[in-house]
């Protein structure tokens, strides 16, 4: 039913609410989540810029601790196509095409999962090479910030799986597929967020 | 319903004038006489230092401006209250429809903003004013621990090797350069006769300029909470004439950089007198122990007529010199400055010690 | 009750299961890594800390309906039963009702009050004179620790959530929050919150002793306790956010027909910025305590100045939650006074579109300030001024707003009843925090009094004088529409009275030893304090006590007080026109909006319309008939 209807729920008491905004709730209430978001990520950014520019902490390469700016890249691109999968699967939604609303998700929660995987393998990388998050604050602030990103991927691919359960289920309809459209916002939004990480932890 | 709004303009600005001059009225006498009593209550400690004259003075401005604001804002409440109170038979009634005025509304935004903004620009001067660099600085070099503050008078000072002492001695009128630094956790160094403070921070070096001008012996608080001993984070500064601060330079030089000058006096050390007064530069033992004998009754430390009975002379030297190696049951660790040795001249830690175990006994 | 369907019985199996897991989690890690002891307290306490909470809302089935909907599986048609209370017991249930989530907000965020209240009774005790009095220095600085959190996170922040759960809803005219289920698990993560920080008490090493503020590096040395602060503030934190994200899309999306913005009340207005605030600035806090958990929990070393940390970056993170924070702790207040003072002066609010756009302002200034925290903090001396000027030009909006509402007043016909005191108390006794606060703007000023019992009297004078006045007022001008009954009138205004004089008599005289030179946050002190602070001990006692009437009244009342009409202000505004309290569905017919809020004054003048184009009835009696004009 219309706007106002509750998450994820398509039956509301008497009477009807009122719509008195062309946008939809629930899109509106993950618009304003990733502001809030943004801002955790703005908190994290504003250690990275503390510890680097204000203290003026030299930033990698530090105590010839090198960070793997091409695997990282390589990872990067992963995401990103995992962003064009999950445009894919959603296009798939809207016009009733199941197939690609399957194989799009499961694209999506595979790179997505790729990407993890790669990102948690570095990570045992550096710590070997003694690169742990309490030998210098530019470990913390990496590792901070990476982590609070790799954070966010997983709860994407968590939405994103239970997209893609329902989808299996039968779910999704062209006019009803906010189910597959608010996860893949999120799941946009984090790729975003990571092309900021890496610029700053990795190129910059 | 209310007649009022079926009043003529002319009405209206009747009634309106009608009230208006008593309120105002009103308004400006107990303005007035809070202004009056603001300025007359006397807020701070005896000023200190050439820091603390532009500060007060600020004050009183700022009652100036702002007392007629409060005061004014209560008189106006408080006028409304008695004079448009509902009064039986009035229980149906409504108030003229007034939505709004934009004069009204532009005077009380533009008027606090020029206000505001003076306010600003003097205080950007005064500000300027008590941190602006003098000449012929003295540097001090303030260091903050849990729970003390050491200071070191630097080789510019001293001519010689540097000083540290865990009292500050300043002569008078000399403008002085803290350079303030902290081991551990955030402290703050504050003198309220001086009027000014600065955090000690953790890595980073803080400074703060006072000018002391009166002489006299002053509180130092430590105003940043840094933990179960904040409260007793305290010490004393000396200013002292110009003549006195040499005299006091010198003795300490001879003494090593350690005790001297302060309470035991030099000569005959009387280990009494260290636990209640500390040397000069040691903290007073009875600001944190209760002990009869020496009269006091702190409670941060161990109530000592309770412990010492049962410690040999070597222990208690051992609680001294390093008061951290076991804890008394019941007290934080690390609350007991860990600085004595440096602070005390070995005889006199030998007085104290020897003192301690006579009255053990 | 069984233990498989959801409920307390539940709840509690899944703390366990938590508790067990957080175990099996941190031992078989350690395990592996072949750390010892395999078994390490700190550590599983932390995890349980995070996990059994969620364990226990799992267990209580505040996520089986998104669990059956991440499955695939049918979801349960919604057959209302979350609706409506009918026992007392309704309210200790899961329940997707705003009027029951405002009820249970409010009461439980009192409880937090009152205990808040007592530990702040305990510290006046030991303040009672110089010396140590019964509490030693860690206790004590874990007791202001505790009063200050539990009353921002705990009491402030959520009772104002709460009393605008009940009413926003009706006021715009929509029959529930936009995410009923959300505003579920945002109010039953506070009593978690809590429970928590009040727990800490009984960690080893004692409760969380740092302040409210929790600056590191203290707060990374200090013992366990410190933890139940980190992590309970995530979970109030979260709340918060849910409610703000709650109310932003309900006041955007869900306004009855009519009500274009412009004649929304100023308490939707006001709630409207306050969730801005919200949903901006609080992910900042849970940064910052993430960063000292990470610290703690995993070695991270963000405050190690020694490795090139920046300790004062805390500072920055915190103060850009917390100031903001401050206007979080303000802004629905202002909506409440300016619902109230329009209703019982009988007159519209004086320059209502500036009393909105003050508000926003107020949102848009109110994160260039932080730094007035930490003007002595050592950081770069040249923030210091910019950072003044815009503190004190914040005295602009809401001096706009103090001046709109004396401006309400005048020529009213002033009803002045005990919602209509607690609201002139707060217009009298904010103005005087805030202008303490214009004092600290001022940097010179500031150097003297920071970190000193002028900070204290500030900041009670604008929480307790501002934010706790308009609570007390709202509470007695909604408890008729919340309960159905009326409260005791002379109670009320005893109330007010004891409270007013004793507020001022325990912090007024705080604003002269600050500024003498008592430092905060310290539980002793030097003789030269001993006359003030034995009168303001004194005094708080009985500024607690008076709680005492008010928890009579409020009790007494609601169990047997008379009960009340549907309108018995003769207010405007749409909540006042359903019953009391209001049907489940809170309309029967969806009102439209043809007016402005506050169109007291004008005959006839009417804020919303029902279907069928019926003008609102008001209650027998309470209609203005001619015959009632001079
Ligand atoms: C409800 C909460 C609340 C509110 C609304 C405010 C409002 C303000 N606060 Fe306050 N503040 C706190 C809660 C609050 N504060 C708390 C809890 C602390 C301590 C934190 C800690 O524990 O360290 C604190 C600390 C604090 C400090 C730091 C002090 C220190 O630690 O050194 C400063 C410094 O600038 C400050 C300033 C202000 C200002 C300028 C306002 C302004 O918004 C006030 C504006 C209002 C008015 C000015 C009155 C009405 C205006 C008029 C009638 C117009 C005319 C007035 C003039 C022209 C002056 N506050
Ligand atoms: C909403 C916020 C709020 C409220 C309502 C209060 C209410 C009170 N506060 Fe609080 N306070 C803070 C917020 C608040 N405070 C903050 C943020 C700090 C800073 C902490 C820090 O430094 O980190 C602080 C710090 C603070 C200090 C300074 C501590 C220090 O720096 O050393 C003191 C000292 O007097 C104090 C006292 C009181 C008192 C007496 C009340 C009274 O108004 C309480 C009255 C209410 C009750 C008493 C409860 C209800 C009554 C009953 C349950 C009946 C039974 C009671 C009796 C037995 C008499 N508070
Ligand atoms: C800032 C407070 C403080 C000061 C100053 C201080 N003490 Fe202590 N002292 C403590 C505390 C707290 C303890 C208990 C914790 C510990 O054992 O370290 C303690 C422990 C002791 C003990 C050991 C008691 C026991 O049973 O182990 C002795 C002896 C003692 N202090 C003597 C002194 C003497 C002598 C001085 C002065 C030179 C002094 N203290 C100065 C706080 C202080
Ligand atoms: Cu050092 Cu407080
Ligand atoms: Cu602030």
């Amino acid at each position: 039913m219309e706007a106002a209807a509750l998450p994820h729920h398509d039956h509301h008491g008497p009477p009807p609410a009122n719509s008195s905004s062309r946008v939809e709730p629930q899109l509106l209430g993950m618009l304003l989540f990733i502001i809030s978001e943004i801002m955790v990520f703005g908190a994290f950014f504003t250690a990275y810029f503390f510890i680097r520019v204000v203290a003026g902490s030299d930033w990698f390469p530090v105590e010839d601790f090198e960070l793997p700016k091409v695997v990282a890249g390589v990872n990067t691109a992963i995401l990103v196509s995992s962003s064009l999968t999950m445009h894919w699967a959603l296009e798939g939604a809207k016009h009733g095409n199941r197939a690609h609303l399957k194989s799009g998700l499961l694209l999506t929660l595979l790179l997505g999962s790729t990407f993890l995987f790669v990102q948690i393998n570095e990570y045992v990388n550096l710590t070997q090479e003694g690169l742990t998050p309490s030998v210098l604050a530019q470990g913390s602030v990496f590792y901070g910030l990476t982590g609070l990103h790799g954070a966010h991927v997983f709860i994407g691919l968590t939405l994103l799986l239970f997209a893609t359960i329902r989808a299996f289920r039968g779910h999704f309809t062209p006019d009803e597929h906010r189910g597959v459209e608010v996860p893949g916002i999120y799941w946009h939004f984090v790729d975003v967020m990571w092309i900021l990480v890496y610029s700053s932890v990795y190129l910059l | 319903m209310a007649a009022r709004e079926e009043d003529t303009p002319i009405q209206h600005r009747q009634k309106d004038r009608a009230a208006v001059l008593p309120m105002v009225l009103i308004v400006v006498v107990s303005a007035t006489t809070g202004v009056i009593l603001g300025l007359l209550i006397d807020w701070f400690p005896t000023p200190a230092s050439t820091q603390a004259d532009p500060i007060d003075t600020l004050w009183d401005v700022l009652i100036i401006a702002s007392v007629p604001i409060f005061v004014g804002v209560q008189a106006f409440v408080l006028y409304c209250v008695w004079r448009f109170r509902m009064r039986p038979g009035q229980e149906l009634q409504d108030g003229p429809p007034i939505h709004g005025n934009t004069t009204l509304e532009v005077v009380w935004t533009v008027i606090p903003a020029v206000l505001i903004l003076g306010l600003c620009a003097y205080s950007f001067f005064i500000l300027e004013d008590i941190e602006e660099a003098k000449a012929n600085e003295m540097r001090i070099n303030v260091t903050g621990q849990q729970f003390t503050w050491t200071f070191e008078y630097p080789k510019s000072v001293t001519g010689g090797k540097p000083i540290r002492s865990a009292q500050l001695y300043v002569p008078e009128d000399r403008p002085v350069h803290f350079y303030v630094k902290s081991q551990d956790v955030l402290h703050d160094f504050w003198v309220p006769a001086w009027r000014m403070k600065i955090d000690a921070v953790p890595g980073i070096e803080t400074k703060v300029r006072m000018t002391p001008n009166r002489l006299g012996r002053y509180s130092i608080v430590c105003a940043e909470l840094c933990g179960i001993g904040h409260a007793y984070m305290r010490q004393t500064a000396n200013v002292v004439s110009q003549e006195d601060f040499d005299e006091w330079l010198r003795s300490k030089q001879q003494r090593g950089g350690t005790a001297g000058g302060g309470a035991a006096g030099g000569e005959e050390i009387d280990g009494k007198t260290i636990f209640t007064e500390g040397n000069g530069e040691s903290t007073a033992c009875g600001a944190c122990h209760a002990l009869a004998d020496a009269g006091t009754n702190a409670t941060t430390g161990p109530n000592l007529d309770k412990v010492l009975p049962g410690m040999t002379p070597e222990q208690i030297r051992e609680a001294i010199v390093d008061p951290n190696k076991e804890i008394e049951e019941g007290f934080g660790e690390g609350i007991m400055p860990d600085n004595f040795e440096q602070l005390l001249t070995p005889e006199e830690l030998d007085a104290l010690v020897k003192y301690l175990d006579e009255v053990r006994k | 009750m069984s233990l498989r369907s959801a409920g307390y019985p539940r709840a509690g199996l899944f703390g366990l299961l938590g508790l067990a897991f957080s175990y099996a989690l941190v031992s078989s890690i350690r395990a592996l890594y072949g750390w010892d002891p395999v078994v390490d307290g700190e550590a599983v306490a932390r995890v349980a800390m995070l996990a059994v909470p969620l364990f226990m809302l799992v267990g209580f089935g505040l996520f089986d309906y998104w669990f059956y909907w991440a499955a695939g599986k049918p979801t349960r048609p919604e057959d209302h039963s979350g609706h409506g209370a009918f026992s007392w017991r309704d309210y200790f249930r899961p329940n997707t009702d705003h009027k029951v989530i405002g009820i249970q907000y409010t009461v439980t965020s009192f409880v937090f009050l009152f205990i808040g209240g007592l530990l702040a009774m305990l510290m006046r005790a030991e303040l009672a004179q110089p010396g140590r009095q019964f509490v030693d220095a860690d206790t004590y600085n874990g007791l202001f620790s505790v009063h200050a959190s539990i009353l921002i996170f705990l009491f402030i922040i959520p009772v104002f959530a709460g009393l605008a759960n009940f009413v926003l809803p009706l006021m715009i005219g929509a029959p529930d929050m936009a995410f009923p289920r959300l505003n579920a698990l945002s109010y039953w993560l506070l009593p978690l919150a809590g429970t928590m920080m009040l727990l800490s008490f009984f960690a080893p090493g004692g409760s969380f002793a740092t302040g409210w503020t929790a600056y590191a590096p203290l707060s990374e040395t200090s013992p366990i306790g410190q933890e139940f602060f980190t992590i309970g503030v995530q979970f109030a934190g979260a709340s918060s956010i849910a409610t703000a994200l709650n109310f932003l899309v309900t006041i955007i999306t869900m306004r009855a027909p009519g009500m274009s913005f412009f004649r929304m009340p100023l308490l939707v207005w006001a709630n409207f910025s306050t969730s801005l605030l919200v949903v901006i600035a609080t992910p900042f806090i849970a940064a910052s305590q993430f960063f000292i958990l990470l610290d703690r929990a995993l070695g991270f070393r963000y405050f190690d100045a020694a490795l090139g940390g920046d300790v004062l970056m805390y500072q920055h993170v915190f103060w850009f939650y917390s100031h903001p924070a401050v206007y979080i702790m303000m802004l629905p207040g202002f909506g409440i006074i300016s619902e109230i003072i329009a209703v019982k002066a009988r007159k519209p609010i004086f320059g209502y579109r500036m009393m909105a756009f003050s508000l926003l302002a107020i949102v848009v200034l109110g994160f260039t300030v932080w730094a007035h925290h930490m003007f002595v903090s050592g950081m770069q001396s040249w923030i210091r001024i910019p950072m003044m000027i815009t503190t004190a030009v914040i005295a602009v909006p809401t001096g706009i707003k103090i001046f709109s509402w004396c401006a309400t007043l005048w020529r009213g016909v002033l009803r002045l009843d005990t919602p209509m005191l607690f609201a002139l108390g707060f217009l009298t006794m904010f103005t005087l925090g805030g202008i303490s606060g214009v004092m600290f703007a001022m940097i010179p000023i500031d150097i003297h009094t920071s970190d000193t019992y002028f900070v204290v009297a500030h900041i009670h004078y604008v929480l307790f004088g501002g934010s706790v006045f308009t609570i007390l007022a709202g509470v007695y001008y909604w408890f008729p529409k919340m309960t159905g009954r009326m409260y005791d009138e002379s109670l009320g205004k005893l109330h007010f009275w004891l409270t007013f004089v004793f507020f001022n008599l325990s912090f007024g005289p705080m604003h002269l030893i600050g500024v003498k030179g008592m430092p905060r946050r310290v539980y002793d002190y030097s003789e030269a304090f001993a006359g003030w602070n034995l009168m303001i001990t004194i005094s708080s006692l009985c500024l607690g006590l008076s709680f005492l009437v008010f928890a009579y009244n409020i009790v007494a009342s609601w169990r047997g007080g008379p009960r009340a009409a549907a309108n018995p202000w003769r207010a405007l505004t749409l909540e006042w026109q359903v019953s009391s309290p209001p049907p489940v569905f809170n309309f029967d017919h969806i009102p439209t909006v043809v007016g402005g809020p506050y169109e007291y004054g004008t005959p006839g003048a009417v804020h919303g319309v029902f279907k069928g184009g019926a003008r609102v009835e008001q209650p027998a009696g309470a209609a203005v008939e001619p015959s009632s004009r001079e």
